[in-house]
């Protein structure tokens, strides 16, 4: 059982590229491939967690091999790894991964459309995701990072709703414009990395344990700690973070980087919502804790104050878009942005609980946010219709839809006993303590993000009040049928996790706070120093 | 802890089962098929009575010296345990009788009340679900294990208030109340973040109060009285709680007067070490308002729901009054007996309600509004009889429990501000006087009820709701409290150890003839009158409060997100969209530039070329004439060079 991960990443692409081989009218062919290795995949993810423990912060089930080595002479030598390995963090987005592109592939079902092509796609976006988790090589995690970006474009862009062309544009666009600042660091962080040992030649590496440690800087290079370049108002390593950090925030998304998101979602169709808003999103707040921050710590200190606001912001300005929103798709999207800025505030606080508690909420929002996707996707599968003004009292028609949906909605908006009341109280806690732990965040930060849980409230149970109670009437036609046993195969898991976890955190706390305590302590030190 | 080990565990068991019994209901009526929906209105009631056993034998097990404490570690934050556990001394064992016990009784009573309704699962298992939720709350030995289940209590009640939903005043008031009890919770959790930031444990019994800076105590303080603010319906937030009357009637007796916003004052109770000074004064007079502005909504109100609903506010803010200026222990004891004696209440005005209810089957009327009731007296006895004793408990008139634990407040009240102790009276008569008001217009006076009601058809509720009536009205007598009518001191204080406060012969007196007195001129006062038919509009929109908030903290939030979303859409993408088109532009640009100026010039460059080849072309044409003629001018030139 050596290489679990790769078994993880290249199974899903592997098949997919065999399955171009099977002819497109064998329909219903592809969407079996698709649930067959998503179901292997969950196999193997059992085997990582058997062998997984969660001790230490270092990293478990890697696997290296040379990649690529080029002796540049007097540049030094190019050495890019094939190096994966899964640490608290990473573990938690893999254990997400696997469970909602298995989940993805459920909801994805009854497509009709080119079912060849879509499956495909959606087989090597599963690798793309699983890859960019797992990639502890800089330049493997951007590969595979970017190489999410294409079949999430062709998914939008193909199988999604009317408007389809504008958000795929525009997330690709977005995104694009993301990668390039992230690309620039890379480029930075290349040449300013060496690999330690006694080479006479400088080895510039992609290897991100490195670039964490001081002493791995060549002297004089961009990025080095001592005396790094300046550049206008900042150094060179300020200007670095806030590359990455925008980089990343647009995944996140962060107000006002945001814009791409609700689009994407109202286009896309449900089964790529799910994964847009689970785990691309993901990807955001992973390359933050994942890159800027441990790379990056001064850079991360010198930001907390602005990286909070941010936060803060994206938590009442996506609260208040999600209340005046009036397509229940577009409101989840922003109910997503709110929440995401709790991720933000937490990592800003650089507290170990705001950390956990950020990684905790990514999770959560994982889980809960596919729940949310796919029971808008229910009700515009049965109506095509998802403007909550045409509806009116579906709980006496639709009971365990109204359940489901009771659910989901209490659950996000952070309801004890579901996982996001565990994360939200940890990152309010980390960020009220930041003050008179690092100084780092103001407390009226964590007081005022507050306010975004009473708004959460407001627009679910708004929503809930105009779509499910009062009398019936639906203005649109359409089979209003209650769940049927697939949509109950995907709600039901999902809502067990988000309880399990809502009411034992522990489990996962575990495997996060190595993690986190590392992260908090570099934080810290620095803290310290200044 | 090993010596009594078989003993404790046996408690641990007790304890486990009081609180996990209700949610079994919860879950069994969740799971229960459509068919057998009849099975649960059995098995609801006999698991919270097996609930309410196990207390019983709970009680017998601690004493105030030796309270029976229990932990695990539930997750570690930071460096720090946050644990799940019980601390049961004998305050709380009396508090999770008085819950499972109404709960009990209530779940009982719900058997006739919501007979034949179809959400009769749902009705149970929310209420198992409630009641799971409460006794969390009150078992809890720390903080955050309390905002656990205060918000699932809160979801309970959201989900019974708005239990018949279809009616859309019933989802309003559902909504109203979830969000304004958040508006009190995210305070509370707020005053969480400060204890756990500089107290460093959420634990009652761990909390290090000595090493938070006192700024930040009394800011704790007070953040955690707004999640009681919210949770009790105190002023200013009290609006959600006569709204929340859209809920069956037995829901109402059952969270909305006896325990849910009960929690609250049993929360400043129990934390109640944590307050300064300051704290408690503006507890005082949070308390002392919203108990005037409570009574006095029960004085004008005509539907006999909202009369029980502002009297419990008032009656609630007087408790929270007397913690804040006088003794808890005397709140919790009145806590206790208007717990009993308003769900009493409530569970008979429910009875008229169903009653008038099944007697106007066909017709739809209002059957809640007490201008057209009167003279139910004769036709439902044993309902009158409960409730005039219950009335007498809420009155506070001698030899009822009511009597002795209001006594308590107001002797507690003597050590603080005296403008308390006479805000306490002024309460004592407004509470007389509406009171009075309810009993003699629902009961008493001459029967204004409509005309198509077959007078005969009105009965009292089937057995097993007029027991449960009675239970509570037995209960609402002096002997709950101490053998003595005018003694507070009796075997409750004794069991608590509550009875620091030594009885007050001049309170006593002086409350039982203003109380007396008060009744005697109330009924001379309304003997003769005929209730007044208008309503007026400042009440029925809880003194403005409704309309203030739907005006101003609604209104401008809704018109807030809407600035926003416009925002988004106008300004944001409306930058992307003009970045996207200033880069088309630009490359139609540079699309122009590399056609026009640099293929341009590249083929400027070809044509000189061509043009320059076909003159240089022409010399060598082949023509004979052409070749001597270029060879002449050449020749022409050459001598011209030469000789020049």
């Amino acid at each position: 059982m050596q290489h679990l991960l790769s078994y993880l990443i290249f199974l899903p692409i592997i098949v997919g590229l065999l399955a171009l081989l099977i002819p497109a009218v064998y329909k219903s062919v592809f969407r079996i491939i698709a649930l067959g290795v998503s179901f292997l995949q969950l196999l193997v993810l059992l085997l990582i967690i058997q062998s997984y423990s969660p001790i230490g912060s270092s990293f478990q089930l890697i696997e290296k091999a040379s990649w690529i080595t080029l002796d540049l002479g007097a540049w030094g030598v190019f050495k890019a790894e094939y190096f994966v390995g899964l640490d608290g963090l990473s573990f938690i987005m893999v254990l997400l991964s696997v469970v909602i592109l298995f989940i993805a592939v459920l909801s994805s079902w009854n497509t009709t459309q080119n079912t060849k092509g879509y499956f495909i796609l959606l087989l090597i976006l599963n690798g793309a995701v699983l890859g960019s988790f797992s990639a502890k090589d800089l330049l493997l995690f951007y590969l595979f990072f970017e190489f999410m970006l294409l079949p999430m474009y062709f998914l939008i862009g193909i199988w999604g709703g009317p408007r389809r062309e504008y958000a795929s544009i525009k997330f690709f666009l977005y995104t694009l414009l993301g990668s390039i600042l992230i690309l620039i660091v890379i480029i930075g962080l290349y040449s300013s990395v060496k690999e330690p040992g006694p080479s006479v030649q400088v080895v510039h590496t992609f290897n991100m344990e490195y670039m964490k440690d001081s002493n791995n800087y060549v002297s004089g290079s961009v990025l080095n700690y001592s005396e790094p370049w300046i550049i206008g108002v900042w150094s060179a390593r300020l200007w670095a973070f806030l590359f990455l950090f925008i980089g990343f925030a647009i995944k996140l998304p962060m107000v006002p980087l945001h814009t791409w998101l609700p689009d994407a979602h109202v286009e896309a169709p449900t089964a790529i919502s799910v994964i847009l808003a689970a785990l691309l999103l993901k990807i955001g707040g992973y390359g933050l804790a994942r890159l800027a921050y441990p790379v990056f710590p001064d850079g991360a200190v010198y930001f907390s104050w602005l990286i909070g606001l941010m936060g803060l912001i994206s938590i009442i300005y996506g609260a208040l878009n999600a209340l005046a929103s009036k397509d229940l798709k577009r409101l989840i999207a922003y109910s997503s942005v709110s929440h995401m800025g709790f991720v933000l505030l937490g990592l800003a606080s650089m507290t170990v609980e705001g950390i956990s508690g950020a990684i905790y909420q990514m999770f959560s929002h994982g889980i809960l946010s596919a729940m949310l996707f796919l029971l808008a996707g229910v009700i515009y599968d049965r109506t095509h219709n998802r403007l909550i003004e045409n509806y009116s009292g579906l709980s006496s028609v639709m009971k365990s839809y109204t359940v489901f949906i009771i659910i989901a909605f209490f659950a996000s908006m952070g309801l004890p006993g579901f996982s996001g009341f565990i994360a939200e109280v940890m990152i309010l806690f980390g960020a009220f303590k930041s003050h008179s732990v690092n100084m780092l965040l103001p407390e009226w930060m964590a007081i005022t993000a507050t306010l975004g849980l009473i708004l959460g409230a407001s627009y679910y149970l708004w929503t809930i009040q105009r779509m499910f109670f009062g009398p019936l009437s639906v203005k649109v036609p359409g089979d209003l049928r209650d769940l049927d046993y697939r949509e109950y195969a995907m709600l039901v898991p999902l809502a067990l996790v988000a309880v399990l976890f809502g009411i034992f955190p522990q489990p996962l706390l575990d495997i996060i706070n190595p993690f986190a305590n590392e992260l908090a302590d570099t934080i810290g030190r620095l803290v310290k120093v200044h | 802890m090993t010596a009594h080990l078989a003993q404790d565990s046996i408690t641990l068991y007790a304890a486990l089962a009081a609180l996990l019994l209700p949610l079994l209901s919860f879950a069994v009526s969740t799971v229960i098929r459509n068919r057998f929906s009849r099975v649960v209105s059995l098995m609801a009631p006999l698991l919270l009575l097996l609930s309410f056993l196990c207390v019983c034998f709970i009680t017998t097990q601690v004493s105030m010296e030796t309270p029976f404490h229990f932990q695990i570690n539930w997750f570690a934050l930071a460096d720090k345990e946050i644990t799940f556990g019980f601390l049961l001394d004998t305050r709380v064992t009396l508090m999770m009788i008085v819950v499972s016990g109404i709960s009990f009784l209530v779940h009982l009573y719900s058997i006739g009340y919501m007979a034949g309704d179809p959400g009769i699962k749902r009705y149970f298992a929310m209420l198992g679900f409630f009641t799971f939720s409460m006794m969390g709350i009150v078992m809890a030995n720390n903080l955050l294990m309390i905002f656990f289940f205060w918000e699932l209590v809160g979801f309970s009640s959201y989900q019974l208030i708005g239990f018949w939903n279809n009616k859309p005043a019933a989802a309003m008031a559902a909504t109203k109340a979830f969000i304004i009890n958040r508006i009190g919770d995210a305070g509370f959790l707020t005053g969480l973040m400060i204890l756990w930031a500089y107290g460093g444990s959420l634990a009652i019994d761990t909390i290090n109060i000595t090493g938070i800076p006192s700024p930040y105590l009394t800011l704790a303080g007070i953040f955690i009285f707004c999640g009681v603010i919210g949770k009790s319906a105190q002023f200013p937030l009290f609006t959600w709680l006569p709204d929340a009357m859209e809920g069956p009637t037995p829901v109402s007796a059952l969270i909305h007067a006896a325990t849910m916003v009960a929690a609250g004052v049993f929360l400043l109770v129990r934390v109640y070490f944590l307050f300064t000074s300051d704290v408690l004064m503006l507890i005082a007079v949070v308390g002392g308002i919203t108990s005037i502005l409570g009574a006095i909504g029960a004085l004008l109100h005509f539907d006999i729901k909202k009369i029980l609903a502002y009297s419990t506010i008032s009656q609630l803010g007087f408790m929270i009054m007397g913690i804040g200026a006088g003794d808890p222990f005397a709140s919790e004891l009145h806590l206790y007996t208007h717990a009993l004696f308003k769900a009493g209440l409530f569970l008979c005005a429910g009875s008229i309600i169903h009653g008038l209810h099944k007697a106007s089957v066909e017709k739809s009327m209002d059957v809640q509004d007490i201008r057209k009731m009167g003279g139910l007296a004769k036709r439902m006895p044993v309902t009158f009889l409960s409730f005039l004793i219950m009335a007498g408990g809420l009155a506070g008139i001698p030899f009822s429990a009511g009597f002795l634990s209001k006594d308590a407040i107001l002797t507690g009240l003597l050590q603080g501000h005296i403008i308390f102790l006479i805000a306490g009276f002024g309460v004592s008569v407004l509470t007389a006087v509406y009171t009075f008001r309810l009993l003699w217009f629902t009961f008493l006076s001459k029967d204004s009820l409509p005309e198509f009601i077959p007078r005969e058809q009105i009965k009292d509720p089937i057995p097993m709701m007029r027991i449960v009536t009675i239970i509570l009205a037995i209960t609402s007598l002096w002997l709950m409290i101490s053998w003595s009518p005018v003694d507070f001191n009796g075997w409750i204080s004794n069991y608590a150890q509550g009875g620091l406060l030594i009885n007050s012969t001049l309170i006593t007196a002086t409350s039982a003839i203003v109380i007396v007195f008060t009744g005697l001129i109330a009924y001379l006062y309304f003997k003769n009158k005929t209730i007044s038919k208008k309503e007026s509009n400042v009440l029925l929109s809880n003194f403005g409060f409704d309309l203030l908030y739907k005006k101003i903290i609604v209104t401008s939030t809704l018109r807030l997100s809407n600035h926003t979303l416009h925002f988004d859409r106008r300004w944001i993408d409306g930058f992307i969209h003009l970045a996207a088109y200033a880069q088309v532009a630009f490359a139609h640009f540079m699309g122009w530039w590399d056609k026009s100026i640099i293929d341009g010039s590249v083929n400027g460059l070809a044509m000189a070329a061509r043009g320059i080849g076909s003159v240089t072309r022409s010399f060598s044409s082949g023509k004979i004439q052409s070749y001597i003629l270029w060879s002449m001018l050449g020749l022409i030139i050459f001598i011209i060079w030469i000789l020049f």
